[in-house]
């Protein structure tokens, strides 16, 4: 086993422990965040951040053609999708009026809602 | 080489756990979410979290049988959550309190 291998192996389990840890650190986010929309903003970091480290470590450690290739599928695969699923979460979210007890200091996503006359749909009525 | 291998080793036990601390503070707030949009987060972040999990393992045993497991749950494991927001969290509007304020949580 060369020094290469060797130093690849370290660094990946590294990784594998920095992406474990992001992932813990956005799950202890999502416990202690007060409302939706913040808990989905502390829940973004296991799904890209941790999850982007867990699969480089995994790569440095196998470092075989097609379980890169595989690798790199699942990366975008999981970068695709994740923003789909936020994005409906956030739009349900403003929609059944769930945005925080503190209210938003600037809304700019109700005008676009209302059909431009009256004041539009507020959120939480 | 051993003494590296045993640092290794260490490392990953170590990542192991600390998935598994994660799922156990997740359920609860799966159990426990006011709304059922934290439930669809929670939802979100669990499949990354079986996802990491899955590679620990296969970067501890060095094979790659679970890869398609990994990537399916990638493609999808956000059905889950957009059809929790766009067909049930309608009807589950917060709860009022006494004073008429929602209560948010």
């Amino acid at each position: 086993m060369s020094l290469w291998s060797e130093a690849a192996d370290l660094i990946g389990a590294a990784l594998l422990l920095l992406g474990c840890l992001q992932s813990l650190l956005g799950v202890i986010g999502m416990l202690r965040f007060p409302d939706v929309l913040s808990r989905s903003h502390a829940a973004t970091k296991p799904q890209t951040l941790g999850m982007l480290l867990v699969l480089v470590g995994v790569a440095l450690r196998l470092r075989d053609g097609i379980d890169l290739g595989t690798l790199a599928l699942i990366a975008f695969f999981q970068f695709l999708t994740s923003p789909v699923a936020s994005h409906l979460v956030a739009r349900s979210a403003y929609r059944t009026g769930q945005t925080g007890s503190r209210g938003l200091l600037r809304d700019d996503l109700d005008p676009q809602l209302s059909d431009g006359d009256g004041d539009g749909e507020r959120p939480g009525t | 080489m051993t003494v590296l291998h045993t640092v290794e080793e260490a490392m990953l036990v170590a990542a192991v756990v600390m998935i598994l601390v994660a799922g156990a503070l997740l359920l609860h707030r799966i159990w426990y979410g006011p709304s059922m949009l934290d439930r669809a987060v929670a939802l979100d972040v669990a499949a990354a979290l079986i996802i990491a999990g899955i590679g620990v393992k296969a970067a501890h045993d060095g094979d790659s049988f679970y890869f398609p497991v990994m990537l399916v749950l990638a493609f999808l494991g956000f059905t889950g959550s957009v059809g929790i927001a766009r067909f049930i969290a309608v009807r589950d509007r917060p709860a009022r309190r006494p004073d008429g304020k929602e209560d948010h949580r």
